[in-house]
């Protein structure tokens, strides 16, 4: 994961760095200020990746994860979009939605690759997205069940052939 | 098969608890349960409780969103916001339950802050239990599966955890199978793992 501590200090640069499209959002005096940014990643369980609790963080995204991302978002944990760069953005929002309510389209997106536009927050080091649109879901691009199987394992059942 | 059994004996040995918490500024007092998580350290804390899109944004409705927001703590020390990511129980539960009832009141949690600072500039928080300032008792952070069965009420007549009869879990997989990639992808999976 790359340090977010650069993103408070050149949000500017590494808009530029990124790639992303940044147009500047005028800041609430009260409020943290958001820069509107085109963001592309994968959407991830938060807890199973920044706790390590099923093993690194290749194993916890992609293909072997998905089930258990389906669980964690049902689950109401924070969802996040990791970028290829390994910055991770807790998302707020998602098109117009609280990211919690109890609707299918955040469990559509489980372990995809989106690419999003958005307002990005950034406080205390986390970065924040409210996604306003999807502009492209590639679906999921990590096949990394072919190498871990599924992750945890029981998340795959194992009588499957039996079951069908 | 060598992976899933090498991550199942990781996963045993995670919550075994096999890796003791380390020391952080706020772990004095703490009587959190360690679970040998990534860069741990137990934390205990007083706060106010905040959805965190309010916090953010300004936009802010009735009671933080009802359990349909992220939520946080702005600790009172350095009035961070610390993003809370889990609660005490262990079945893929969020902390929303066993916050909202305290939305933009004080508290003081207990629980570990997790995550590596090296590797990303913040740290994640789960909350094993709460109380509000004034409060003599604390509250294990424990409500998630109360809420989901009051707000499933067939599905939780059901046998089973409740991941395993989540109507919105179910309908994922039935759509696109336990690897996401359709059903086509889980059977090869299965033939080739038998």
């Amino acid at each position: 994961m790359k340090l977010s501590s650069t993103l408070t200090n050149g949000l500017g640069a590494l808009a530029v760095s990124l790639g992303l499209s940044a147009m500047f959002v005028p800041p609430s005096p009260a409020h943290a200020s958001a820069k509107a940014v085109e963001i592309k990643g994968e959407v991830i369980d938060t807890w199973c990746y920044f706790s390590g609790v099923m093993g690194g963080e290749d194993a916890v995204v992609g293909s072997a994860h998905h089930t258990c991302a389906l669980w964690c978002a049902a689950g109401g944990i924070p969802v996040g979009v990791r970028t290829d760069e390994g910055d991770v953005y807790m998302v707020l929002k998602y098109e117009g939605a609280d990211v919690l309510e109890q609707t299918d389209t955040i469990m559509e997106i489980q372990s995809d690759v989106i690419t999003a536009k958005g307002l990005h927050y950034v406080r205390d080091g986390v970065n924040y997205l409210v996604v306003e649109t999807v502009v492209a879901n590639d679906g999921i691009q990590v096949l990394n069940h072919l190498d871990y199987g599924s992750v945890p394992p029981n998340s795959f059942p194992e009588n499957y052939l039996g079951e069908q | 098969m060598w992976n899933r059994l090498l991550i199942s004996t990781l996963s045993m040995a995670l919550f075994s608890g096999a890796a003791l918490a380390e020391d952080g500024a706020f772990s004095a007092g703490s009587e959190a349960k360690e679970f040998g998580l990534q860069e741990e350290e137990k934390a205990l804390f007083s706060g106010k409780v905040v959805d965190v899109t309010c916090e953010l944004t300004g936009d802010c409705p009735d009671n933080c969103g009802d359990g349909n927001r992220i939520m946080g703590v702005v600790r009172d020390a350095d009035q961070k916001l610390i993003l809370v990511l889990k609660n005490a129980q262990f079945s893929f539960n969020g902390p929303v339950a066993d916050l909202l009832p305290y939305c933009n009141q004080q508290v003081d949690v207990d629980g570990l802050l997790i995550g590596d600072p090296e590797t990303y500039a913040a740290k994640f928080y789960m909350v094993q239990r709460i109380k509000a300032a004034d409060a003599s008792e604390w509250k294990r952070a424990n409500q998630w599966t109360a809420a989901w069965n009051a707000a499933n009420p067939e599905a939780a007549a059901k046998e089973g955890p409740w991941f395993r009869k989540d109507p919105r879990v179910l309908k994922q997989i039935e759509a696109t199978g336990y690897f996401g990639l359709g059903h086509k992808a889980d059977k090869t999976y299965a033939l080739e793992n038998e």
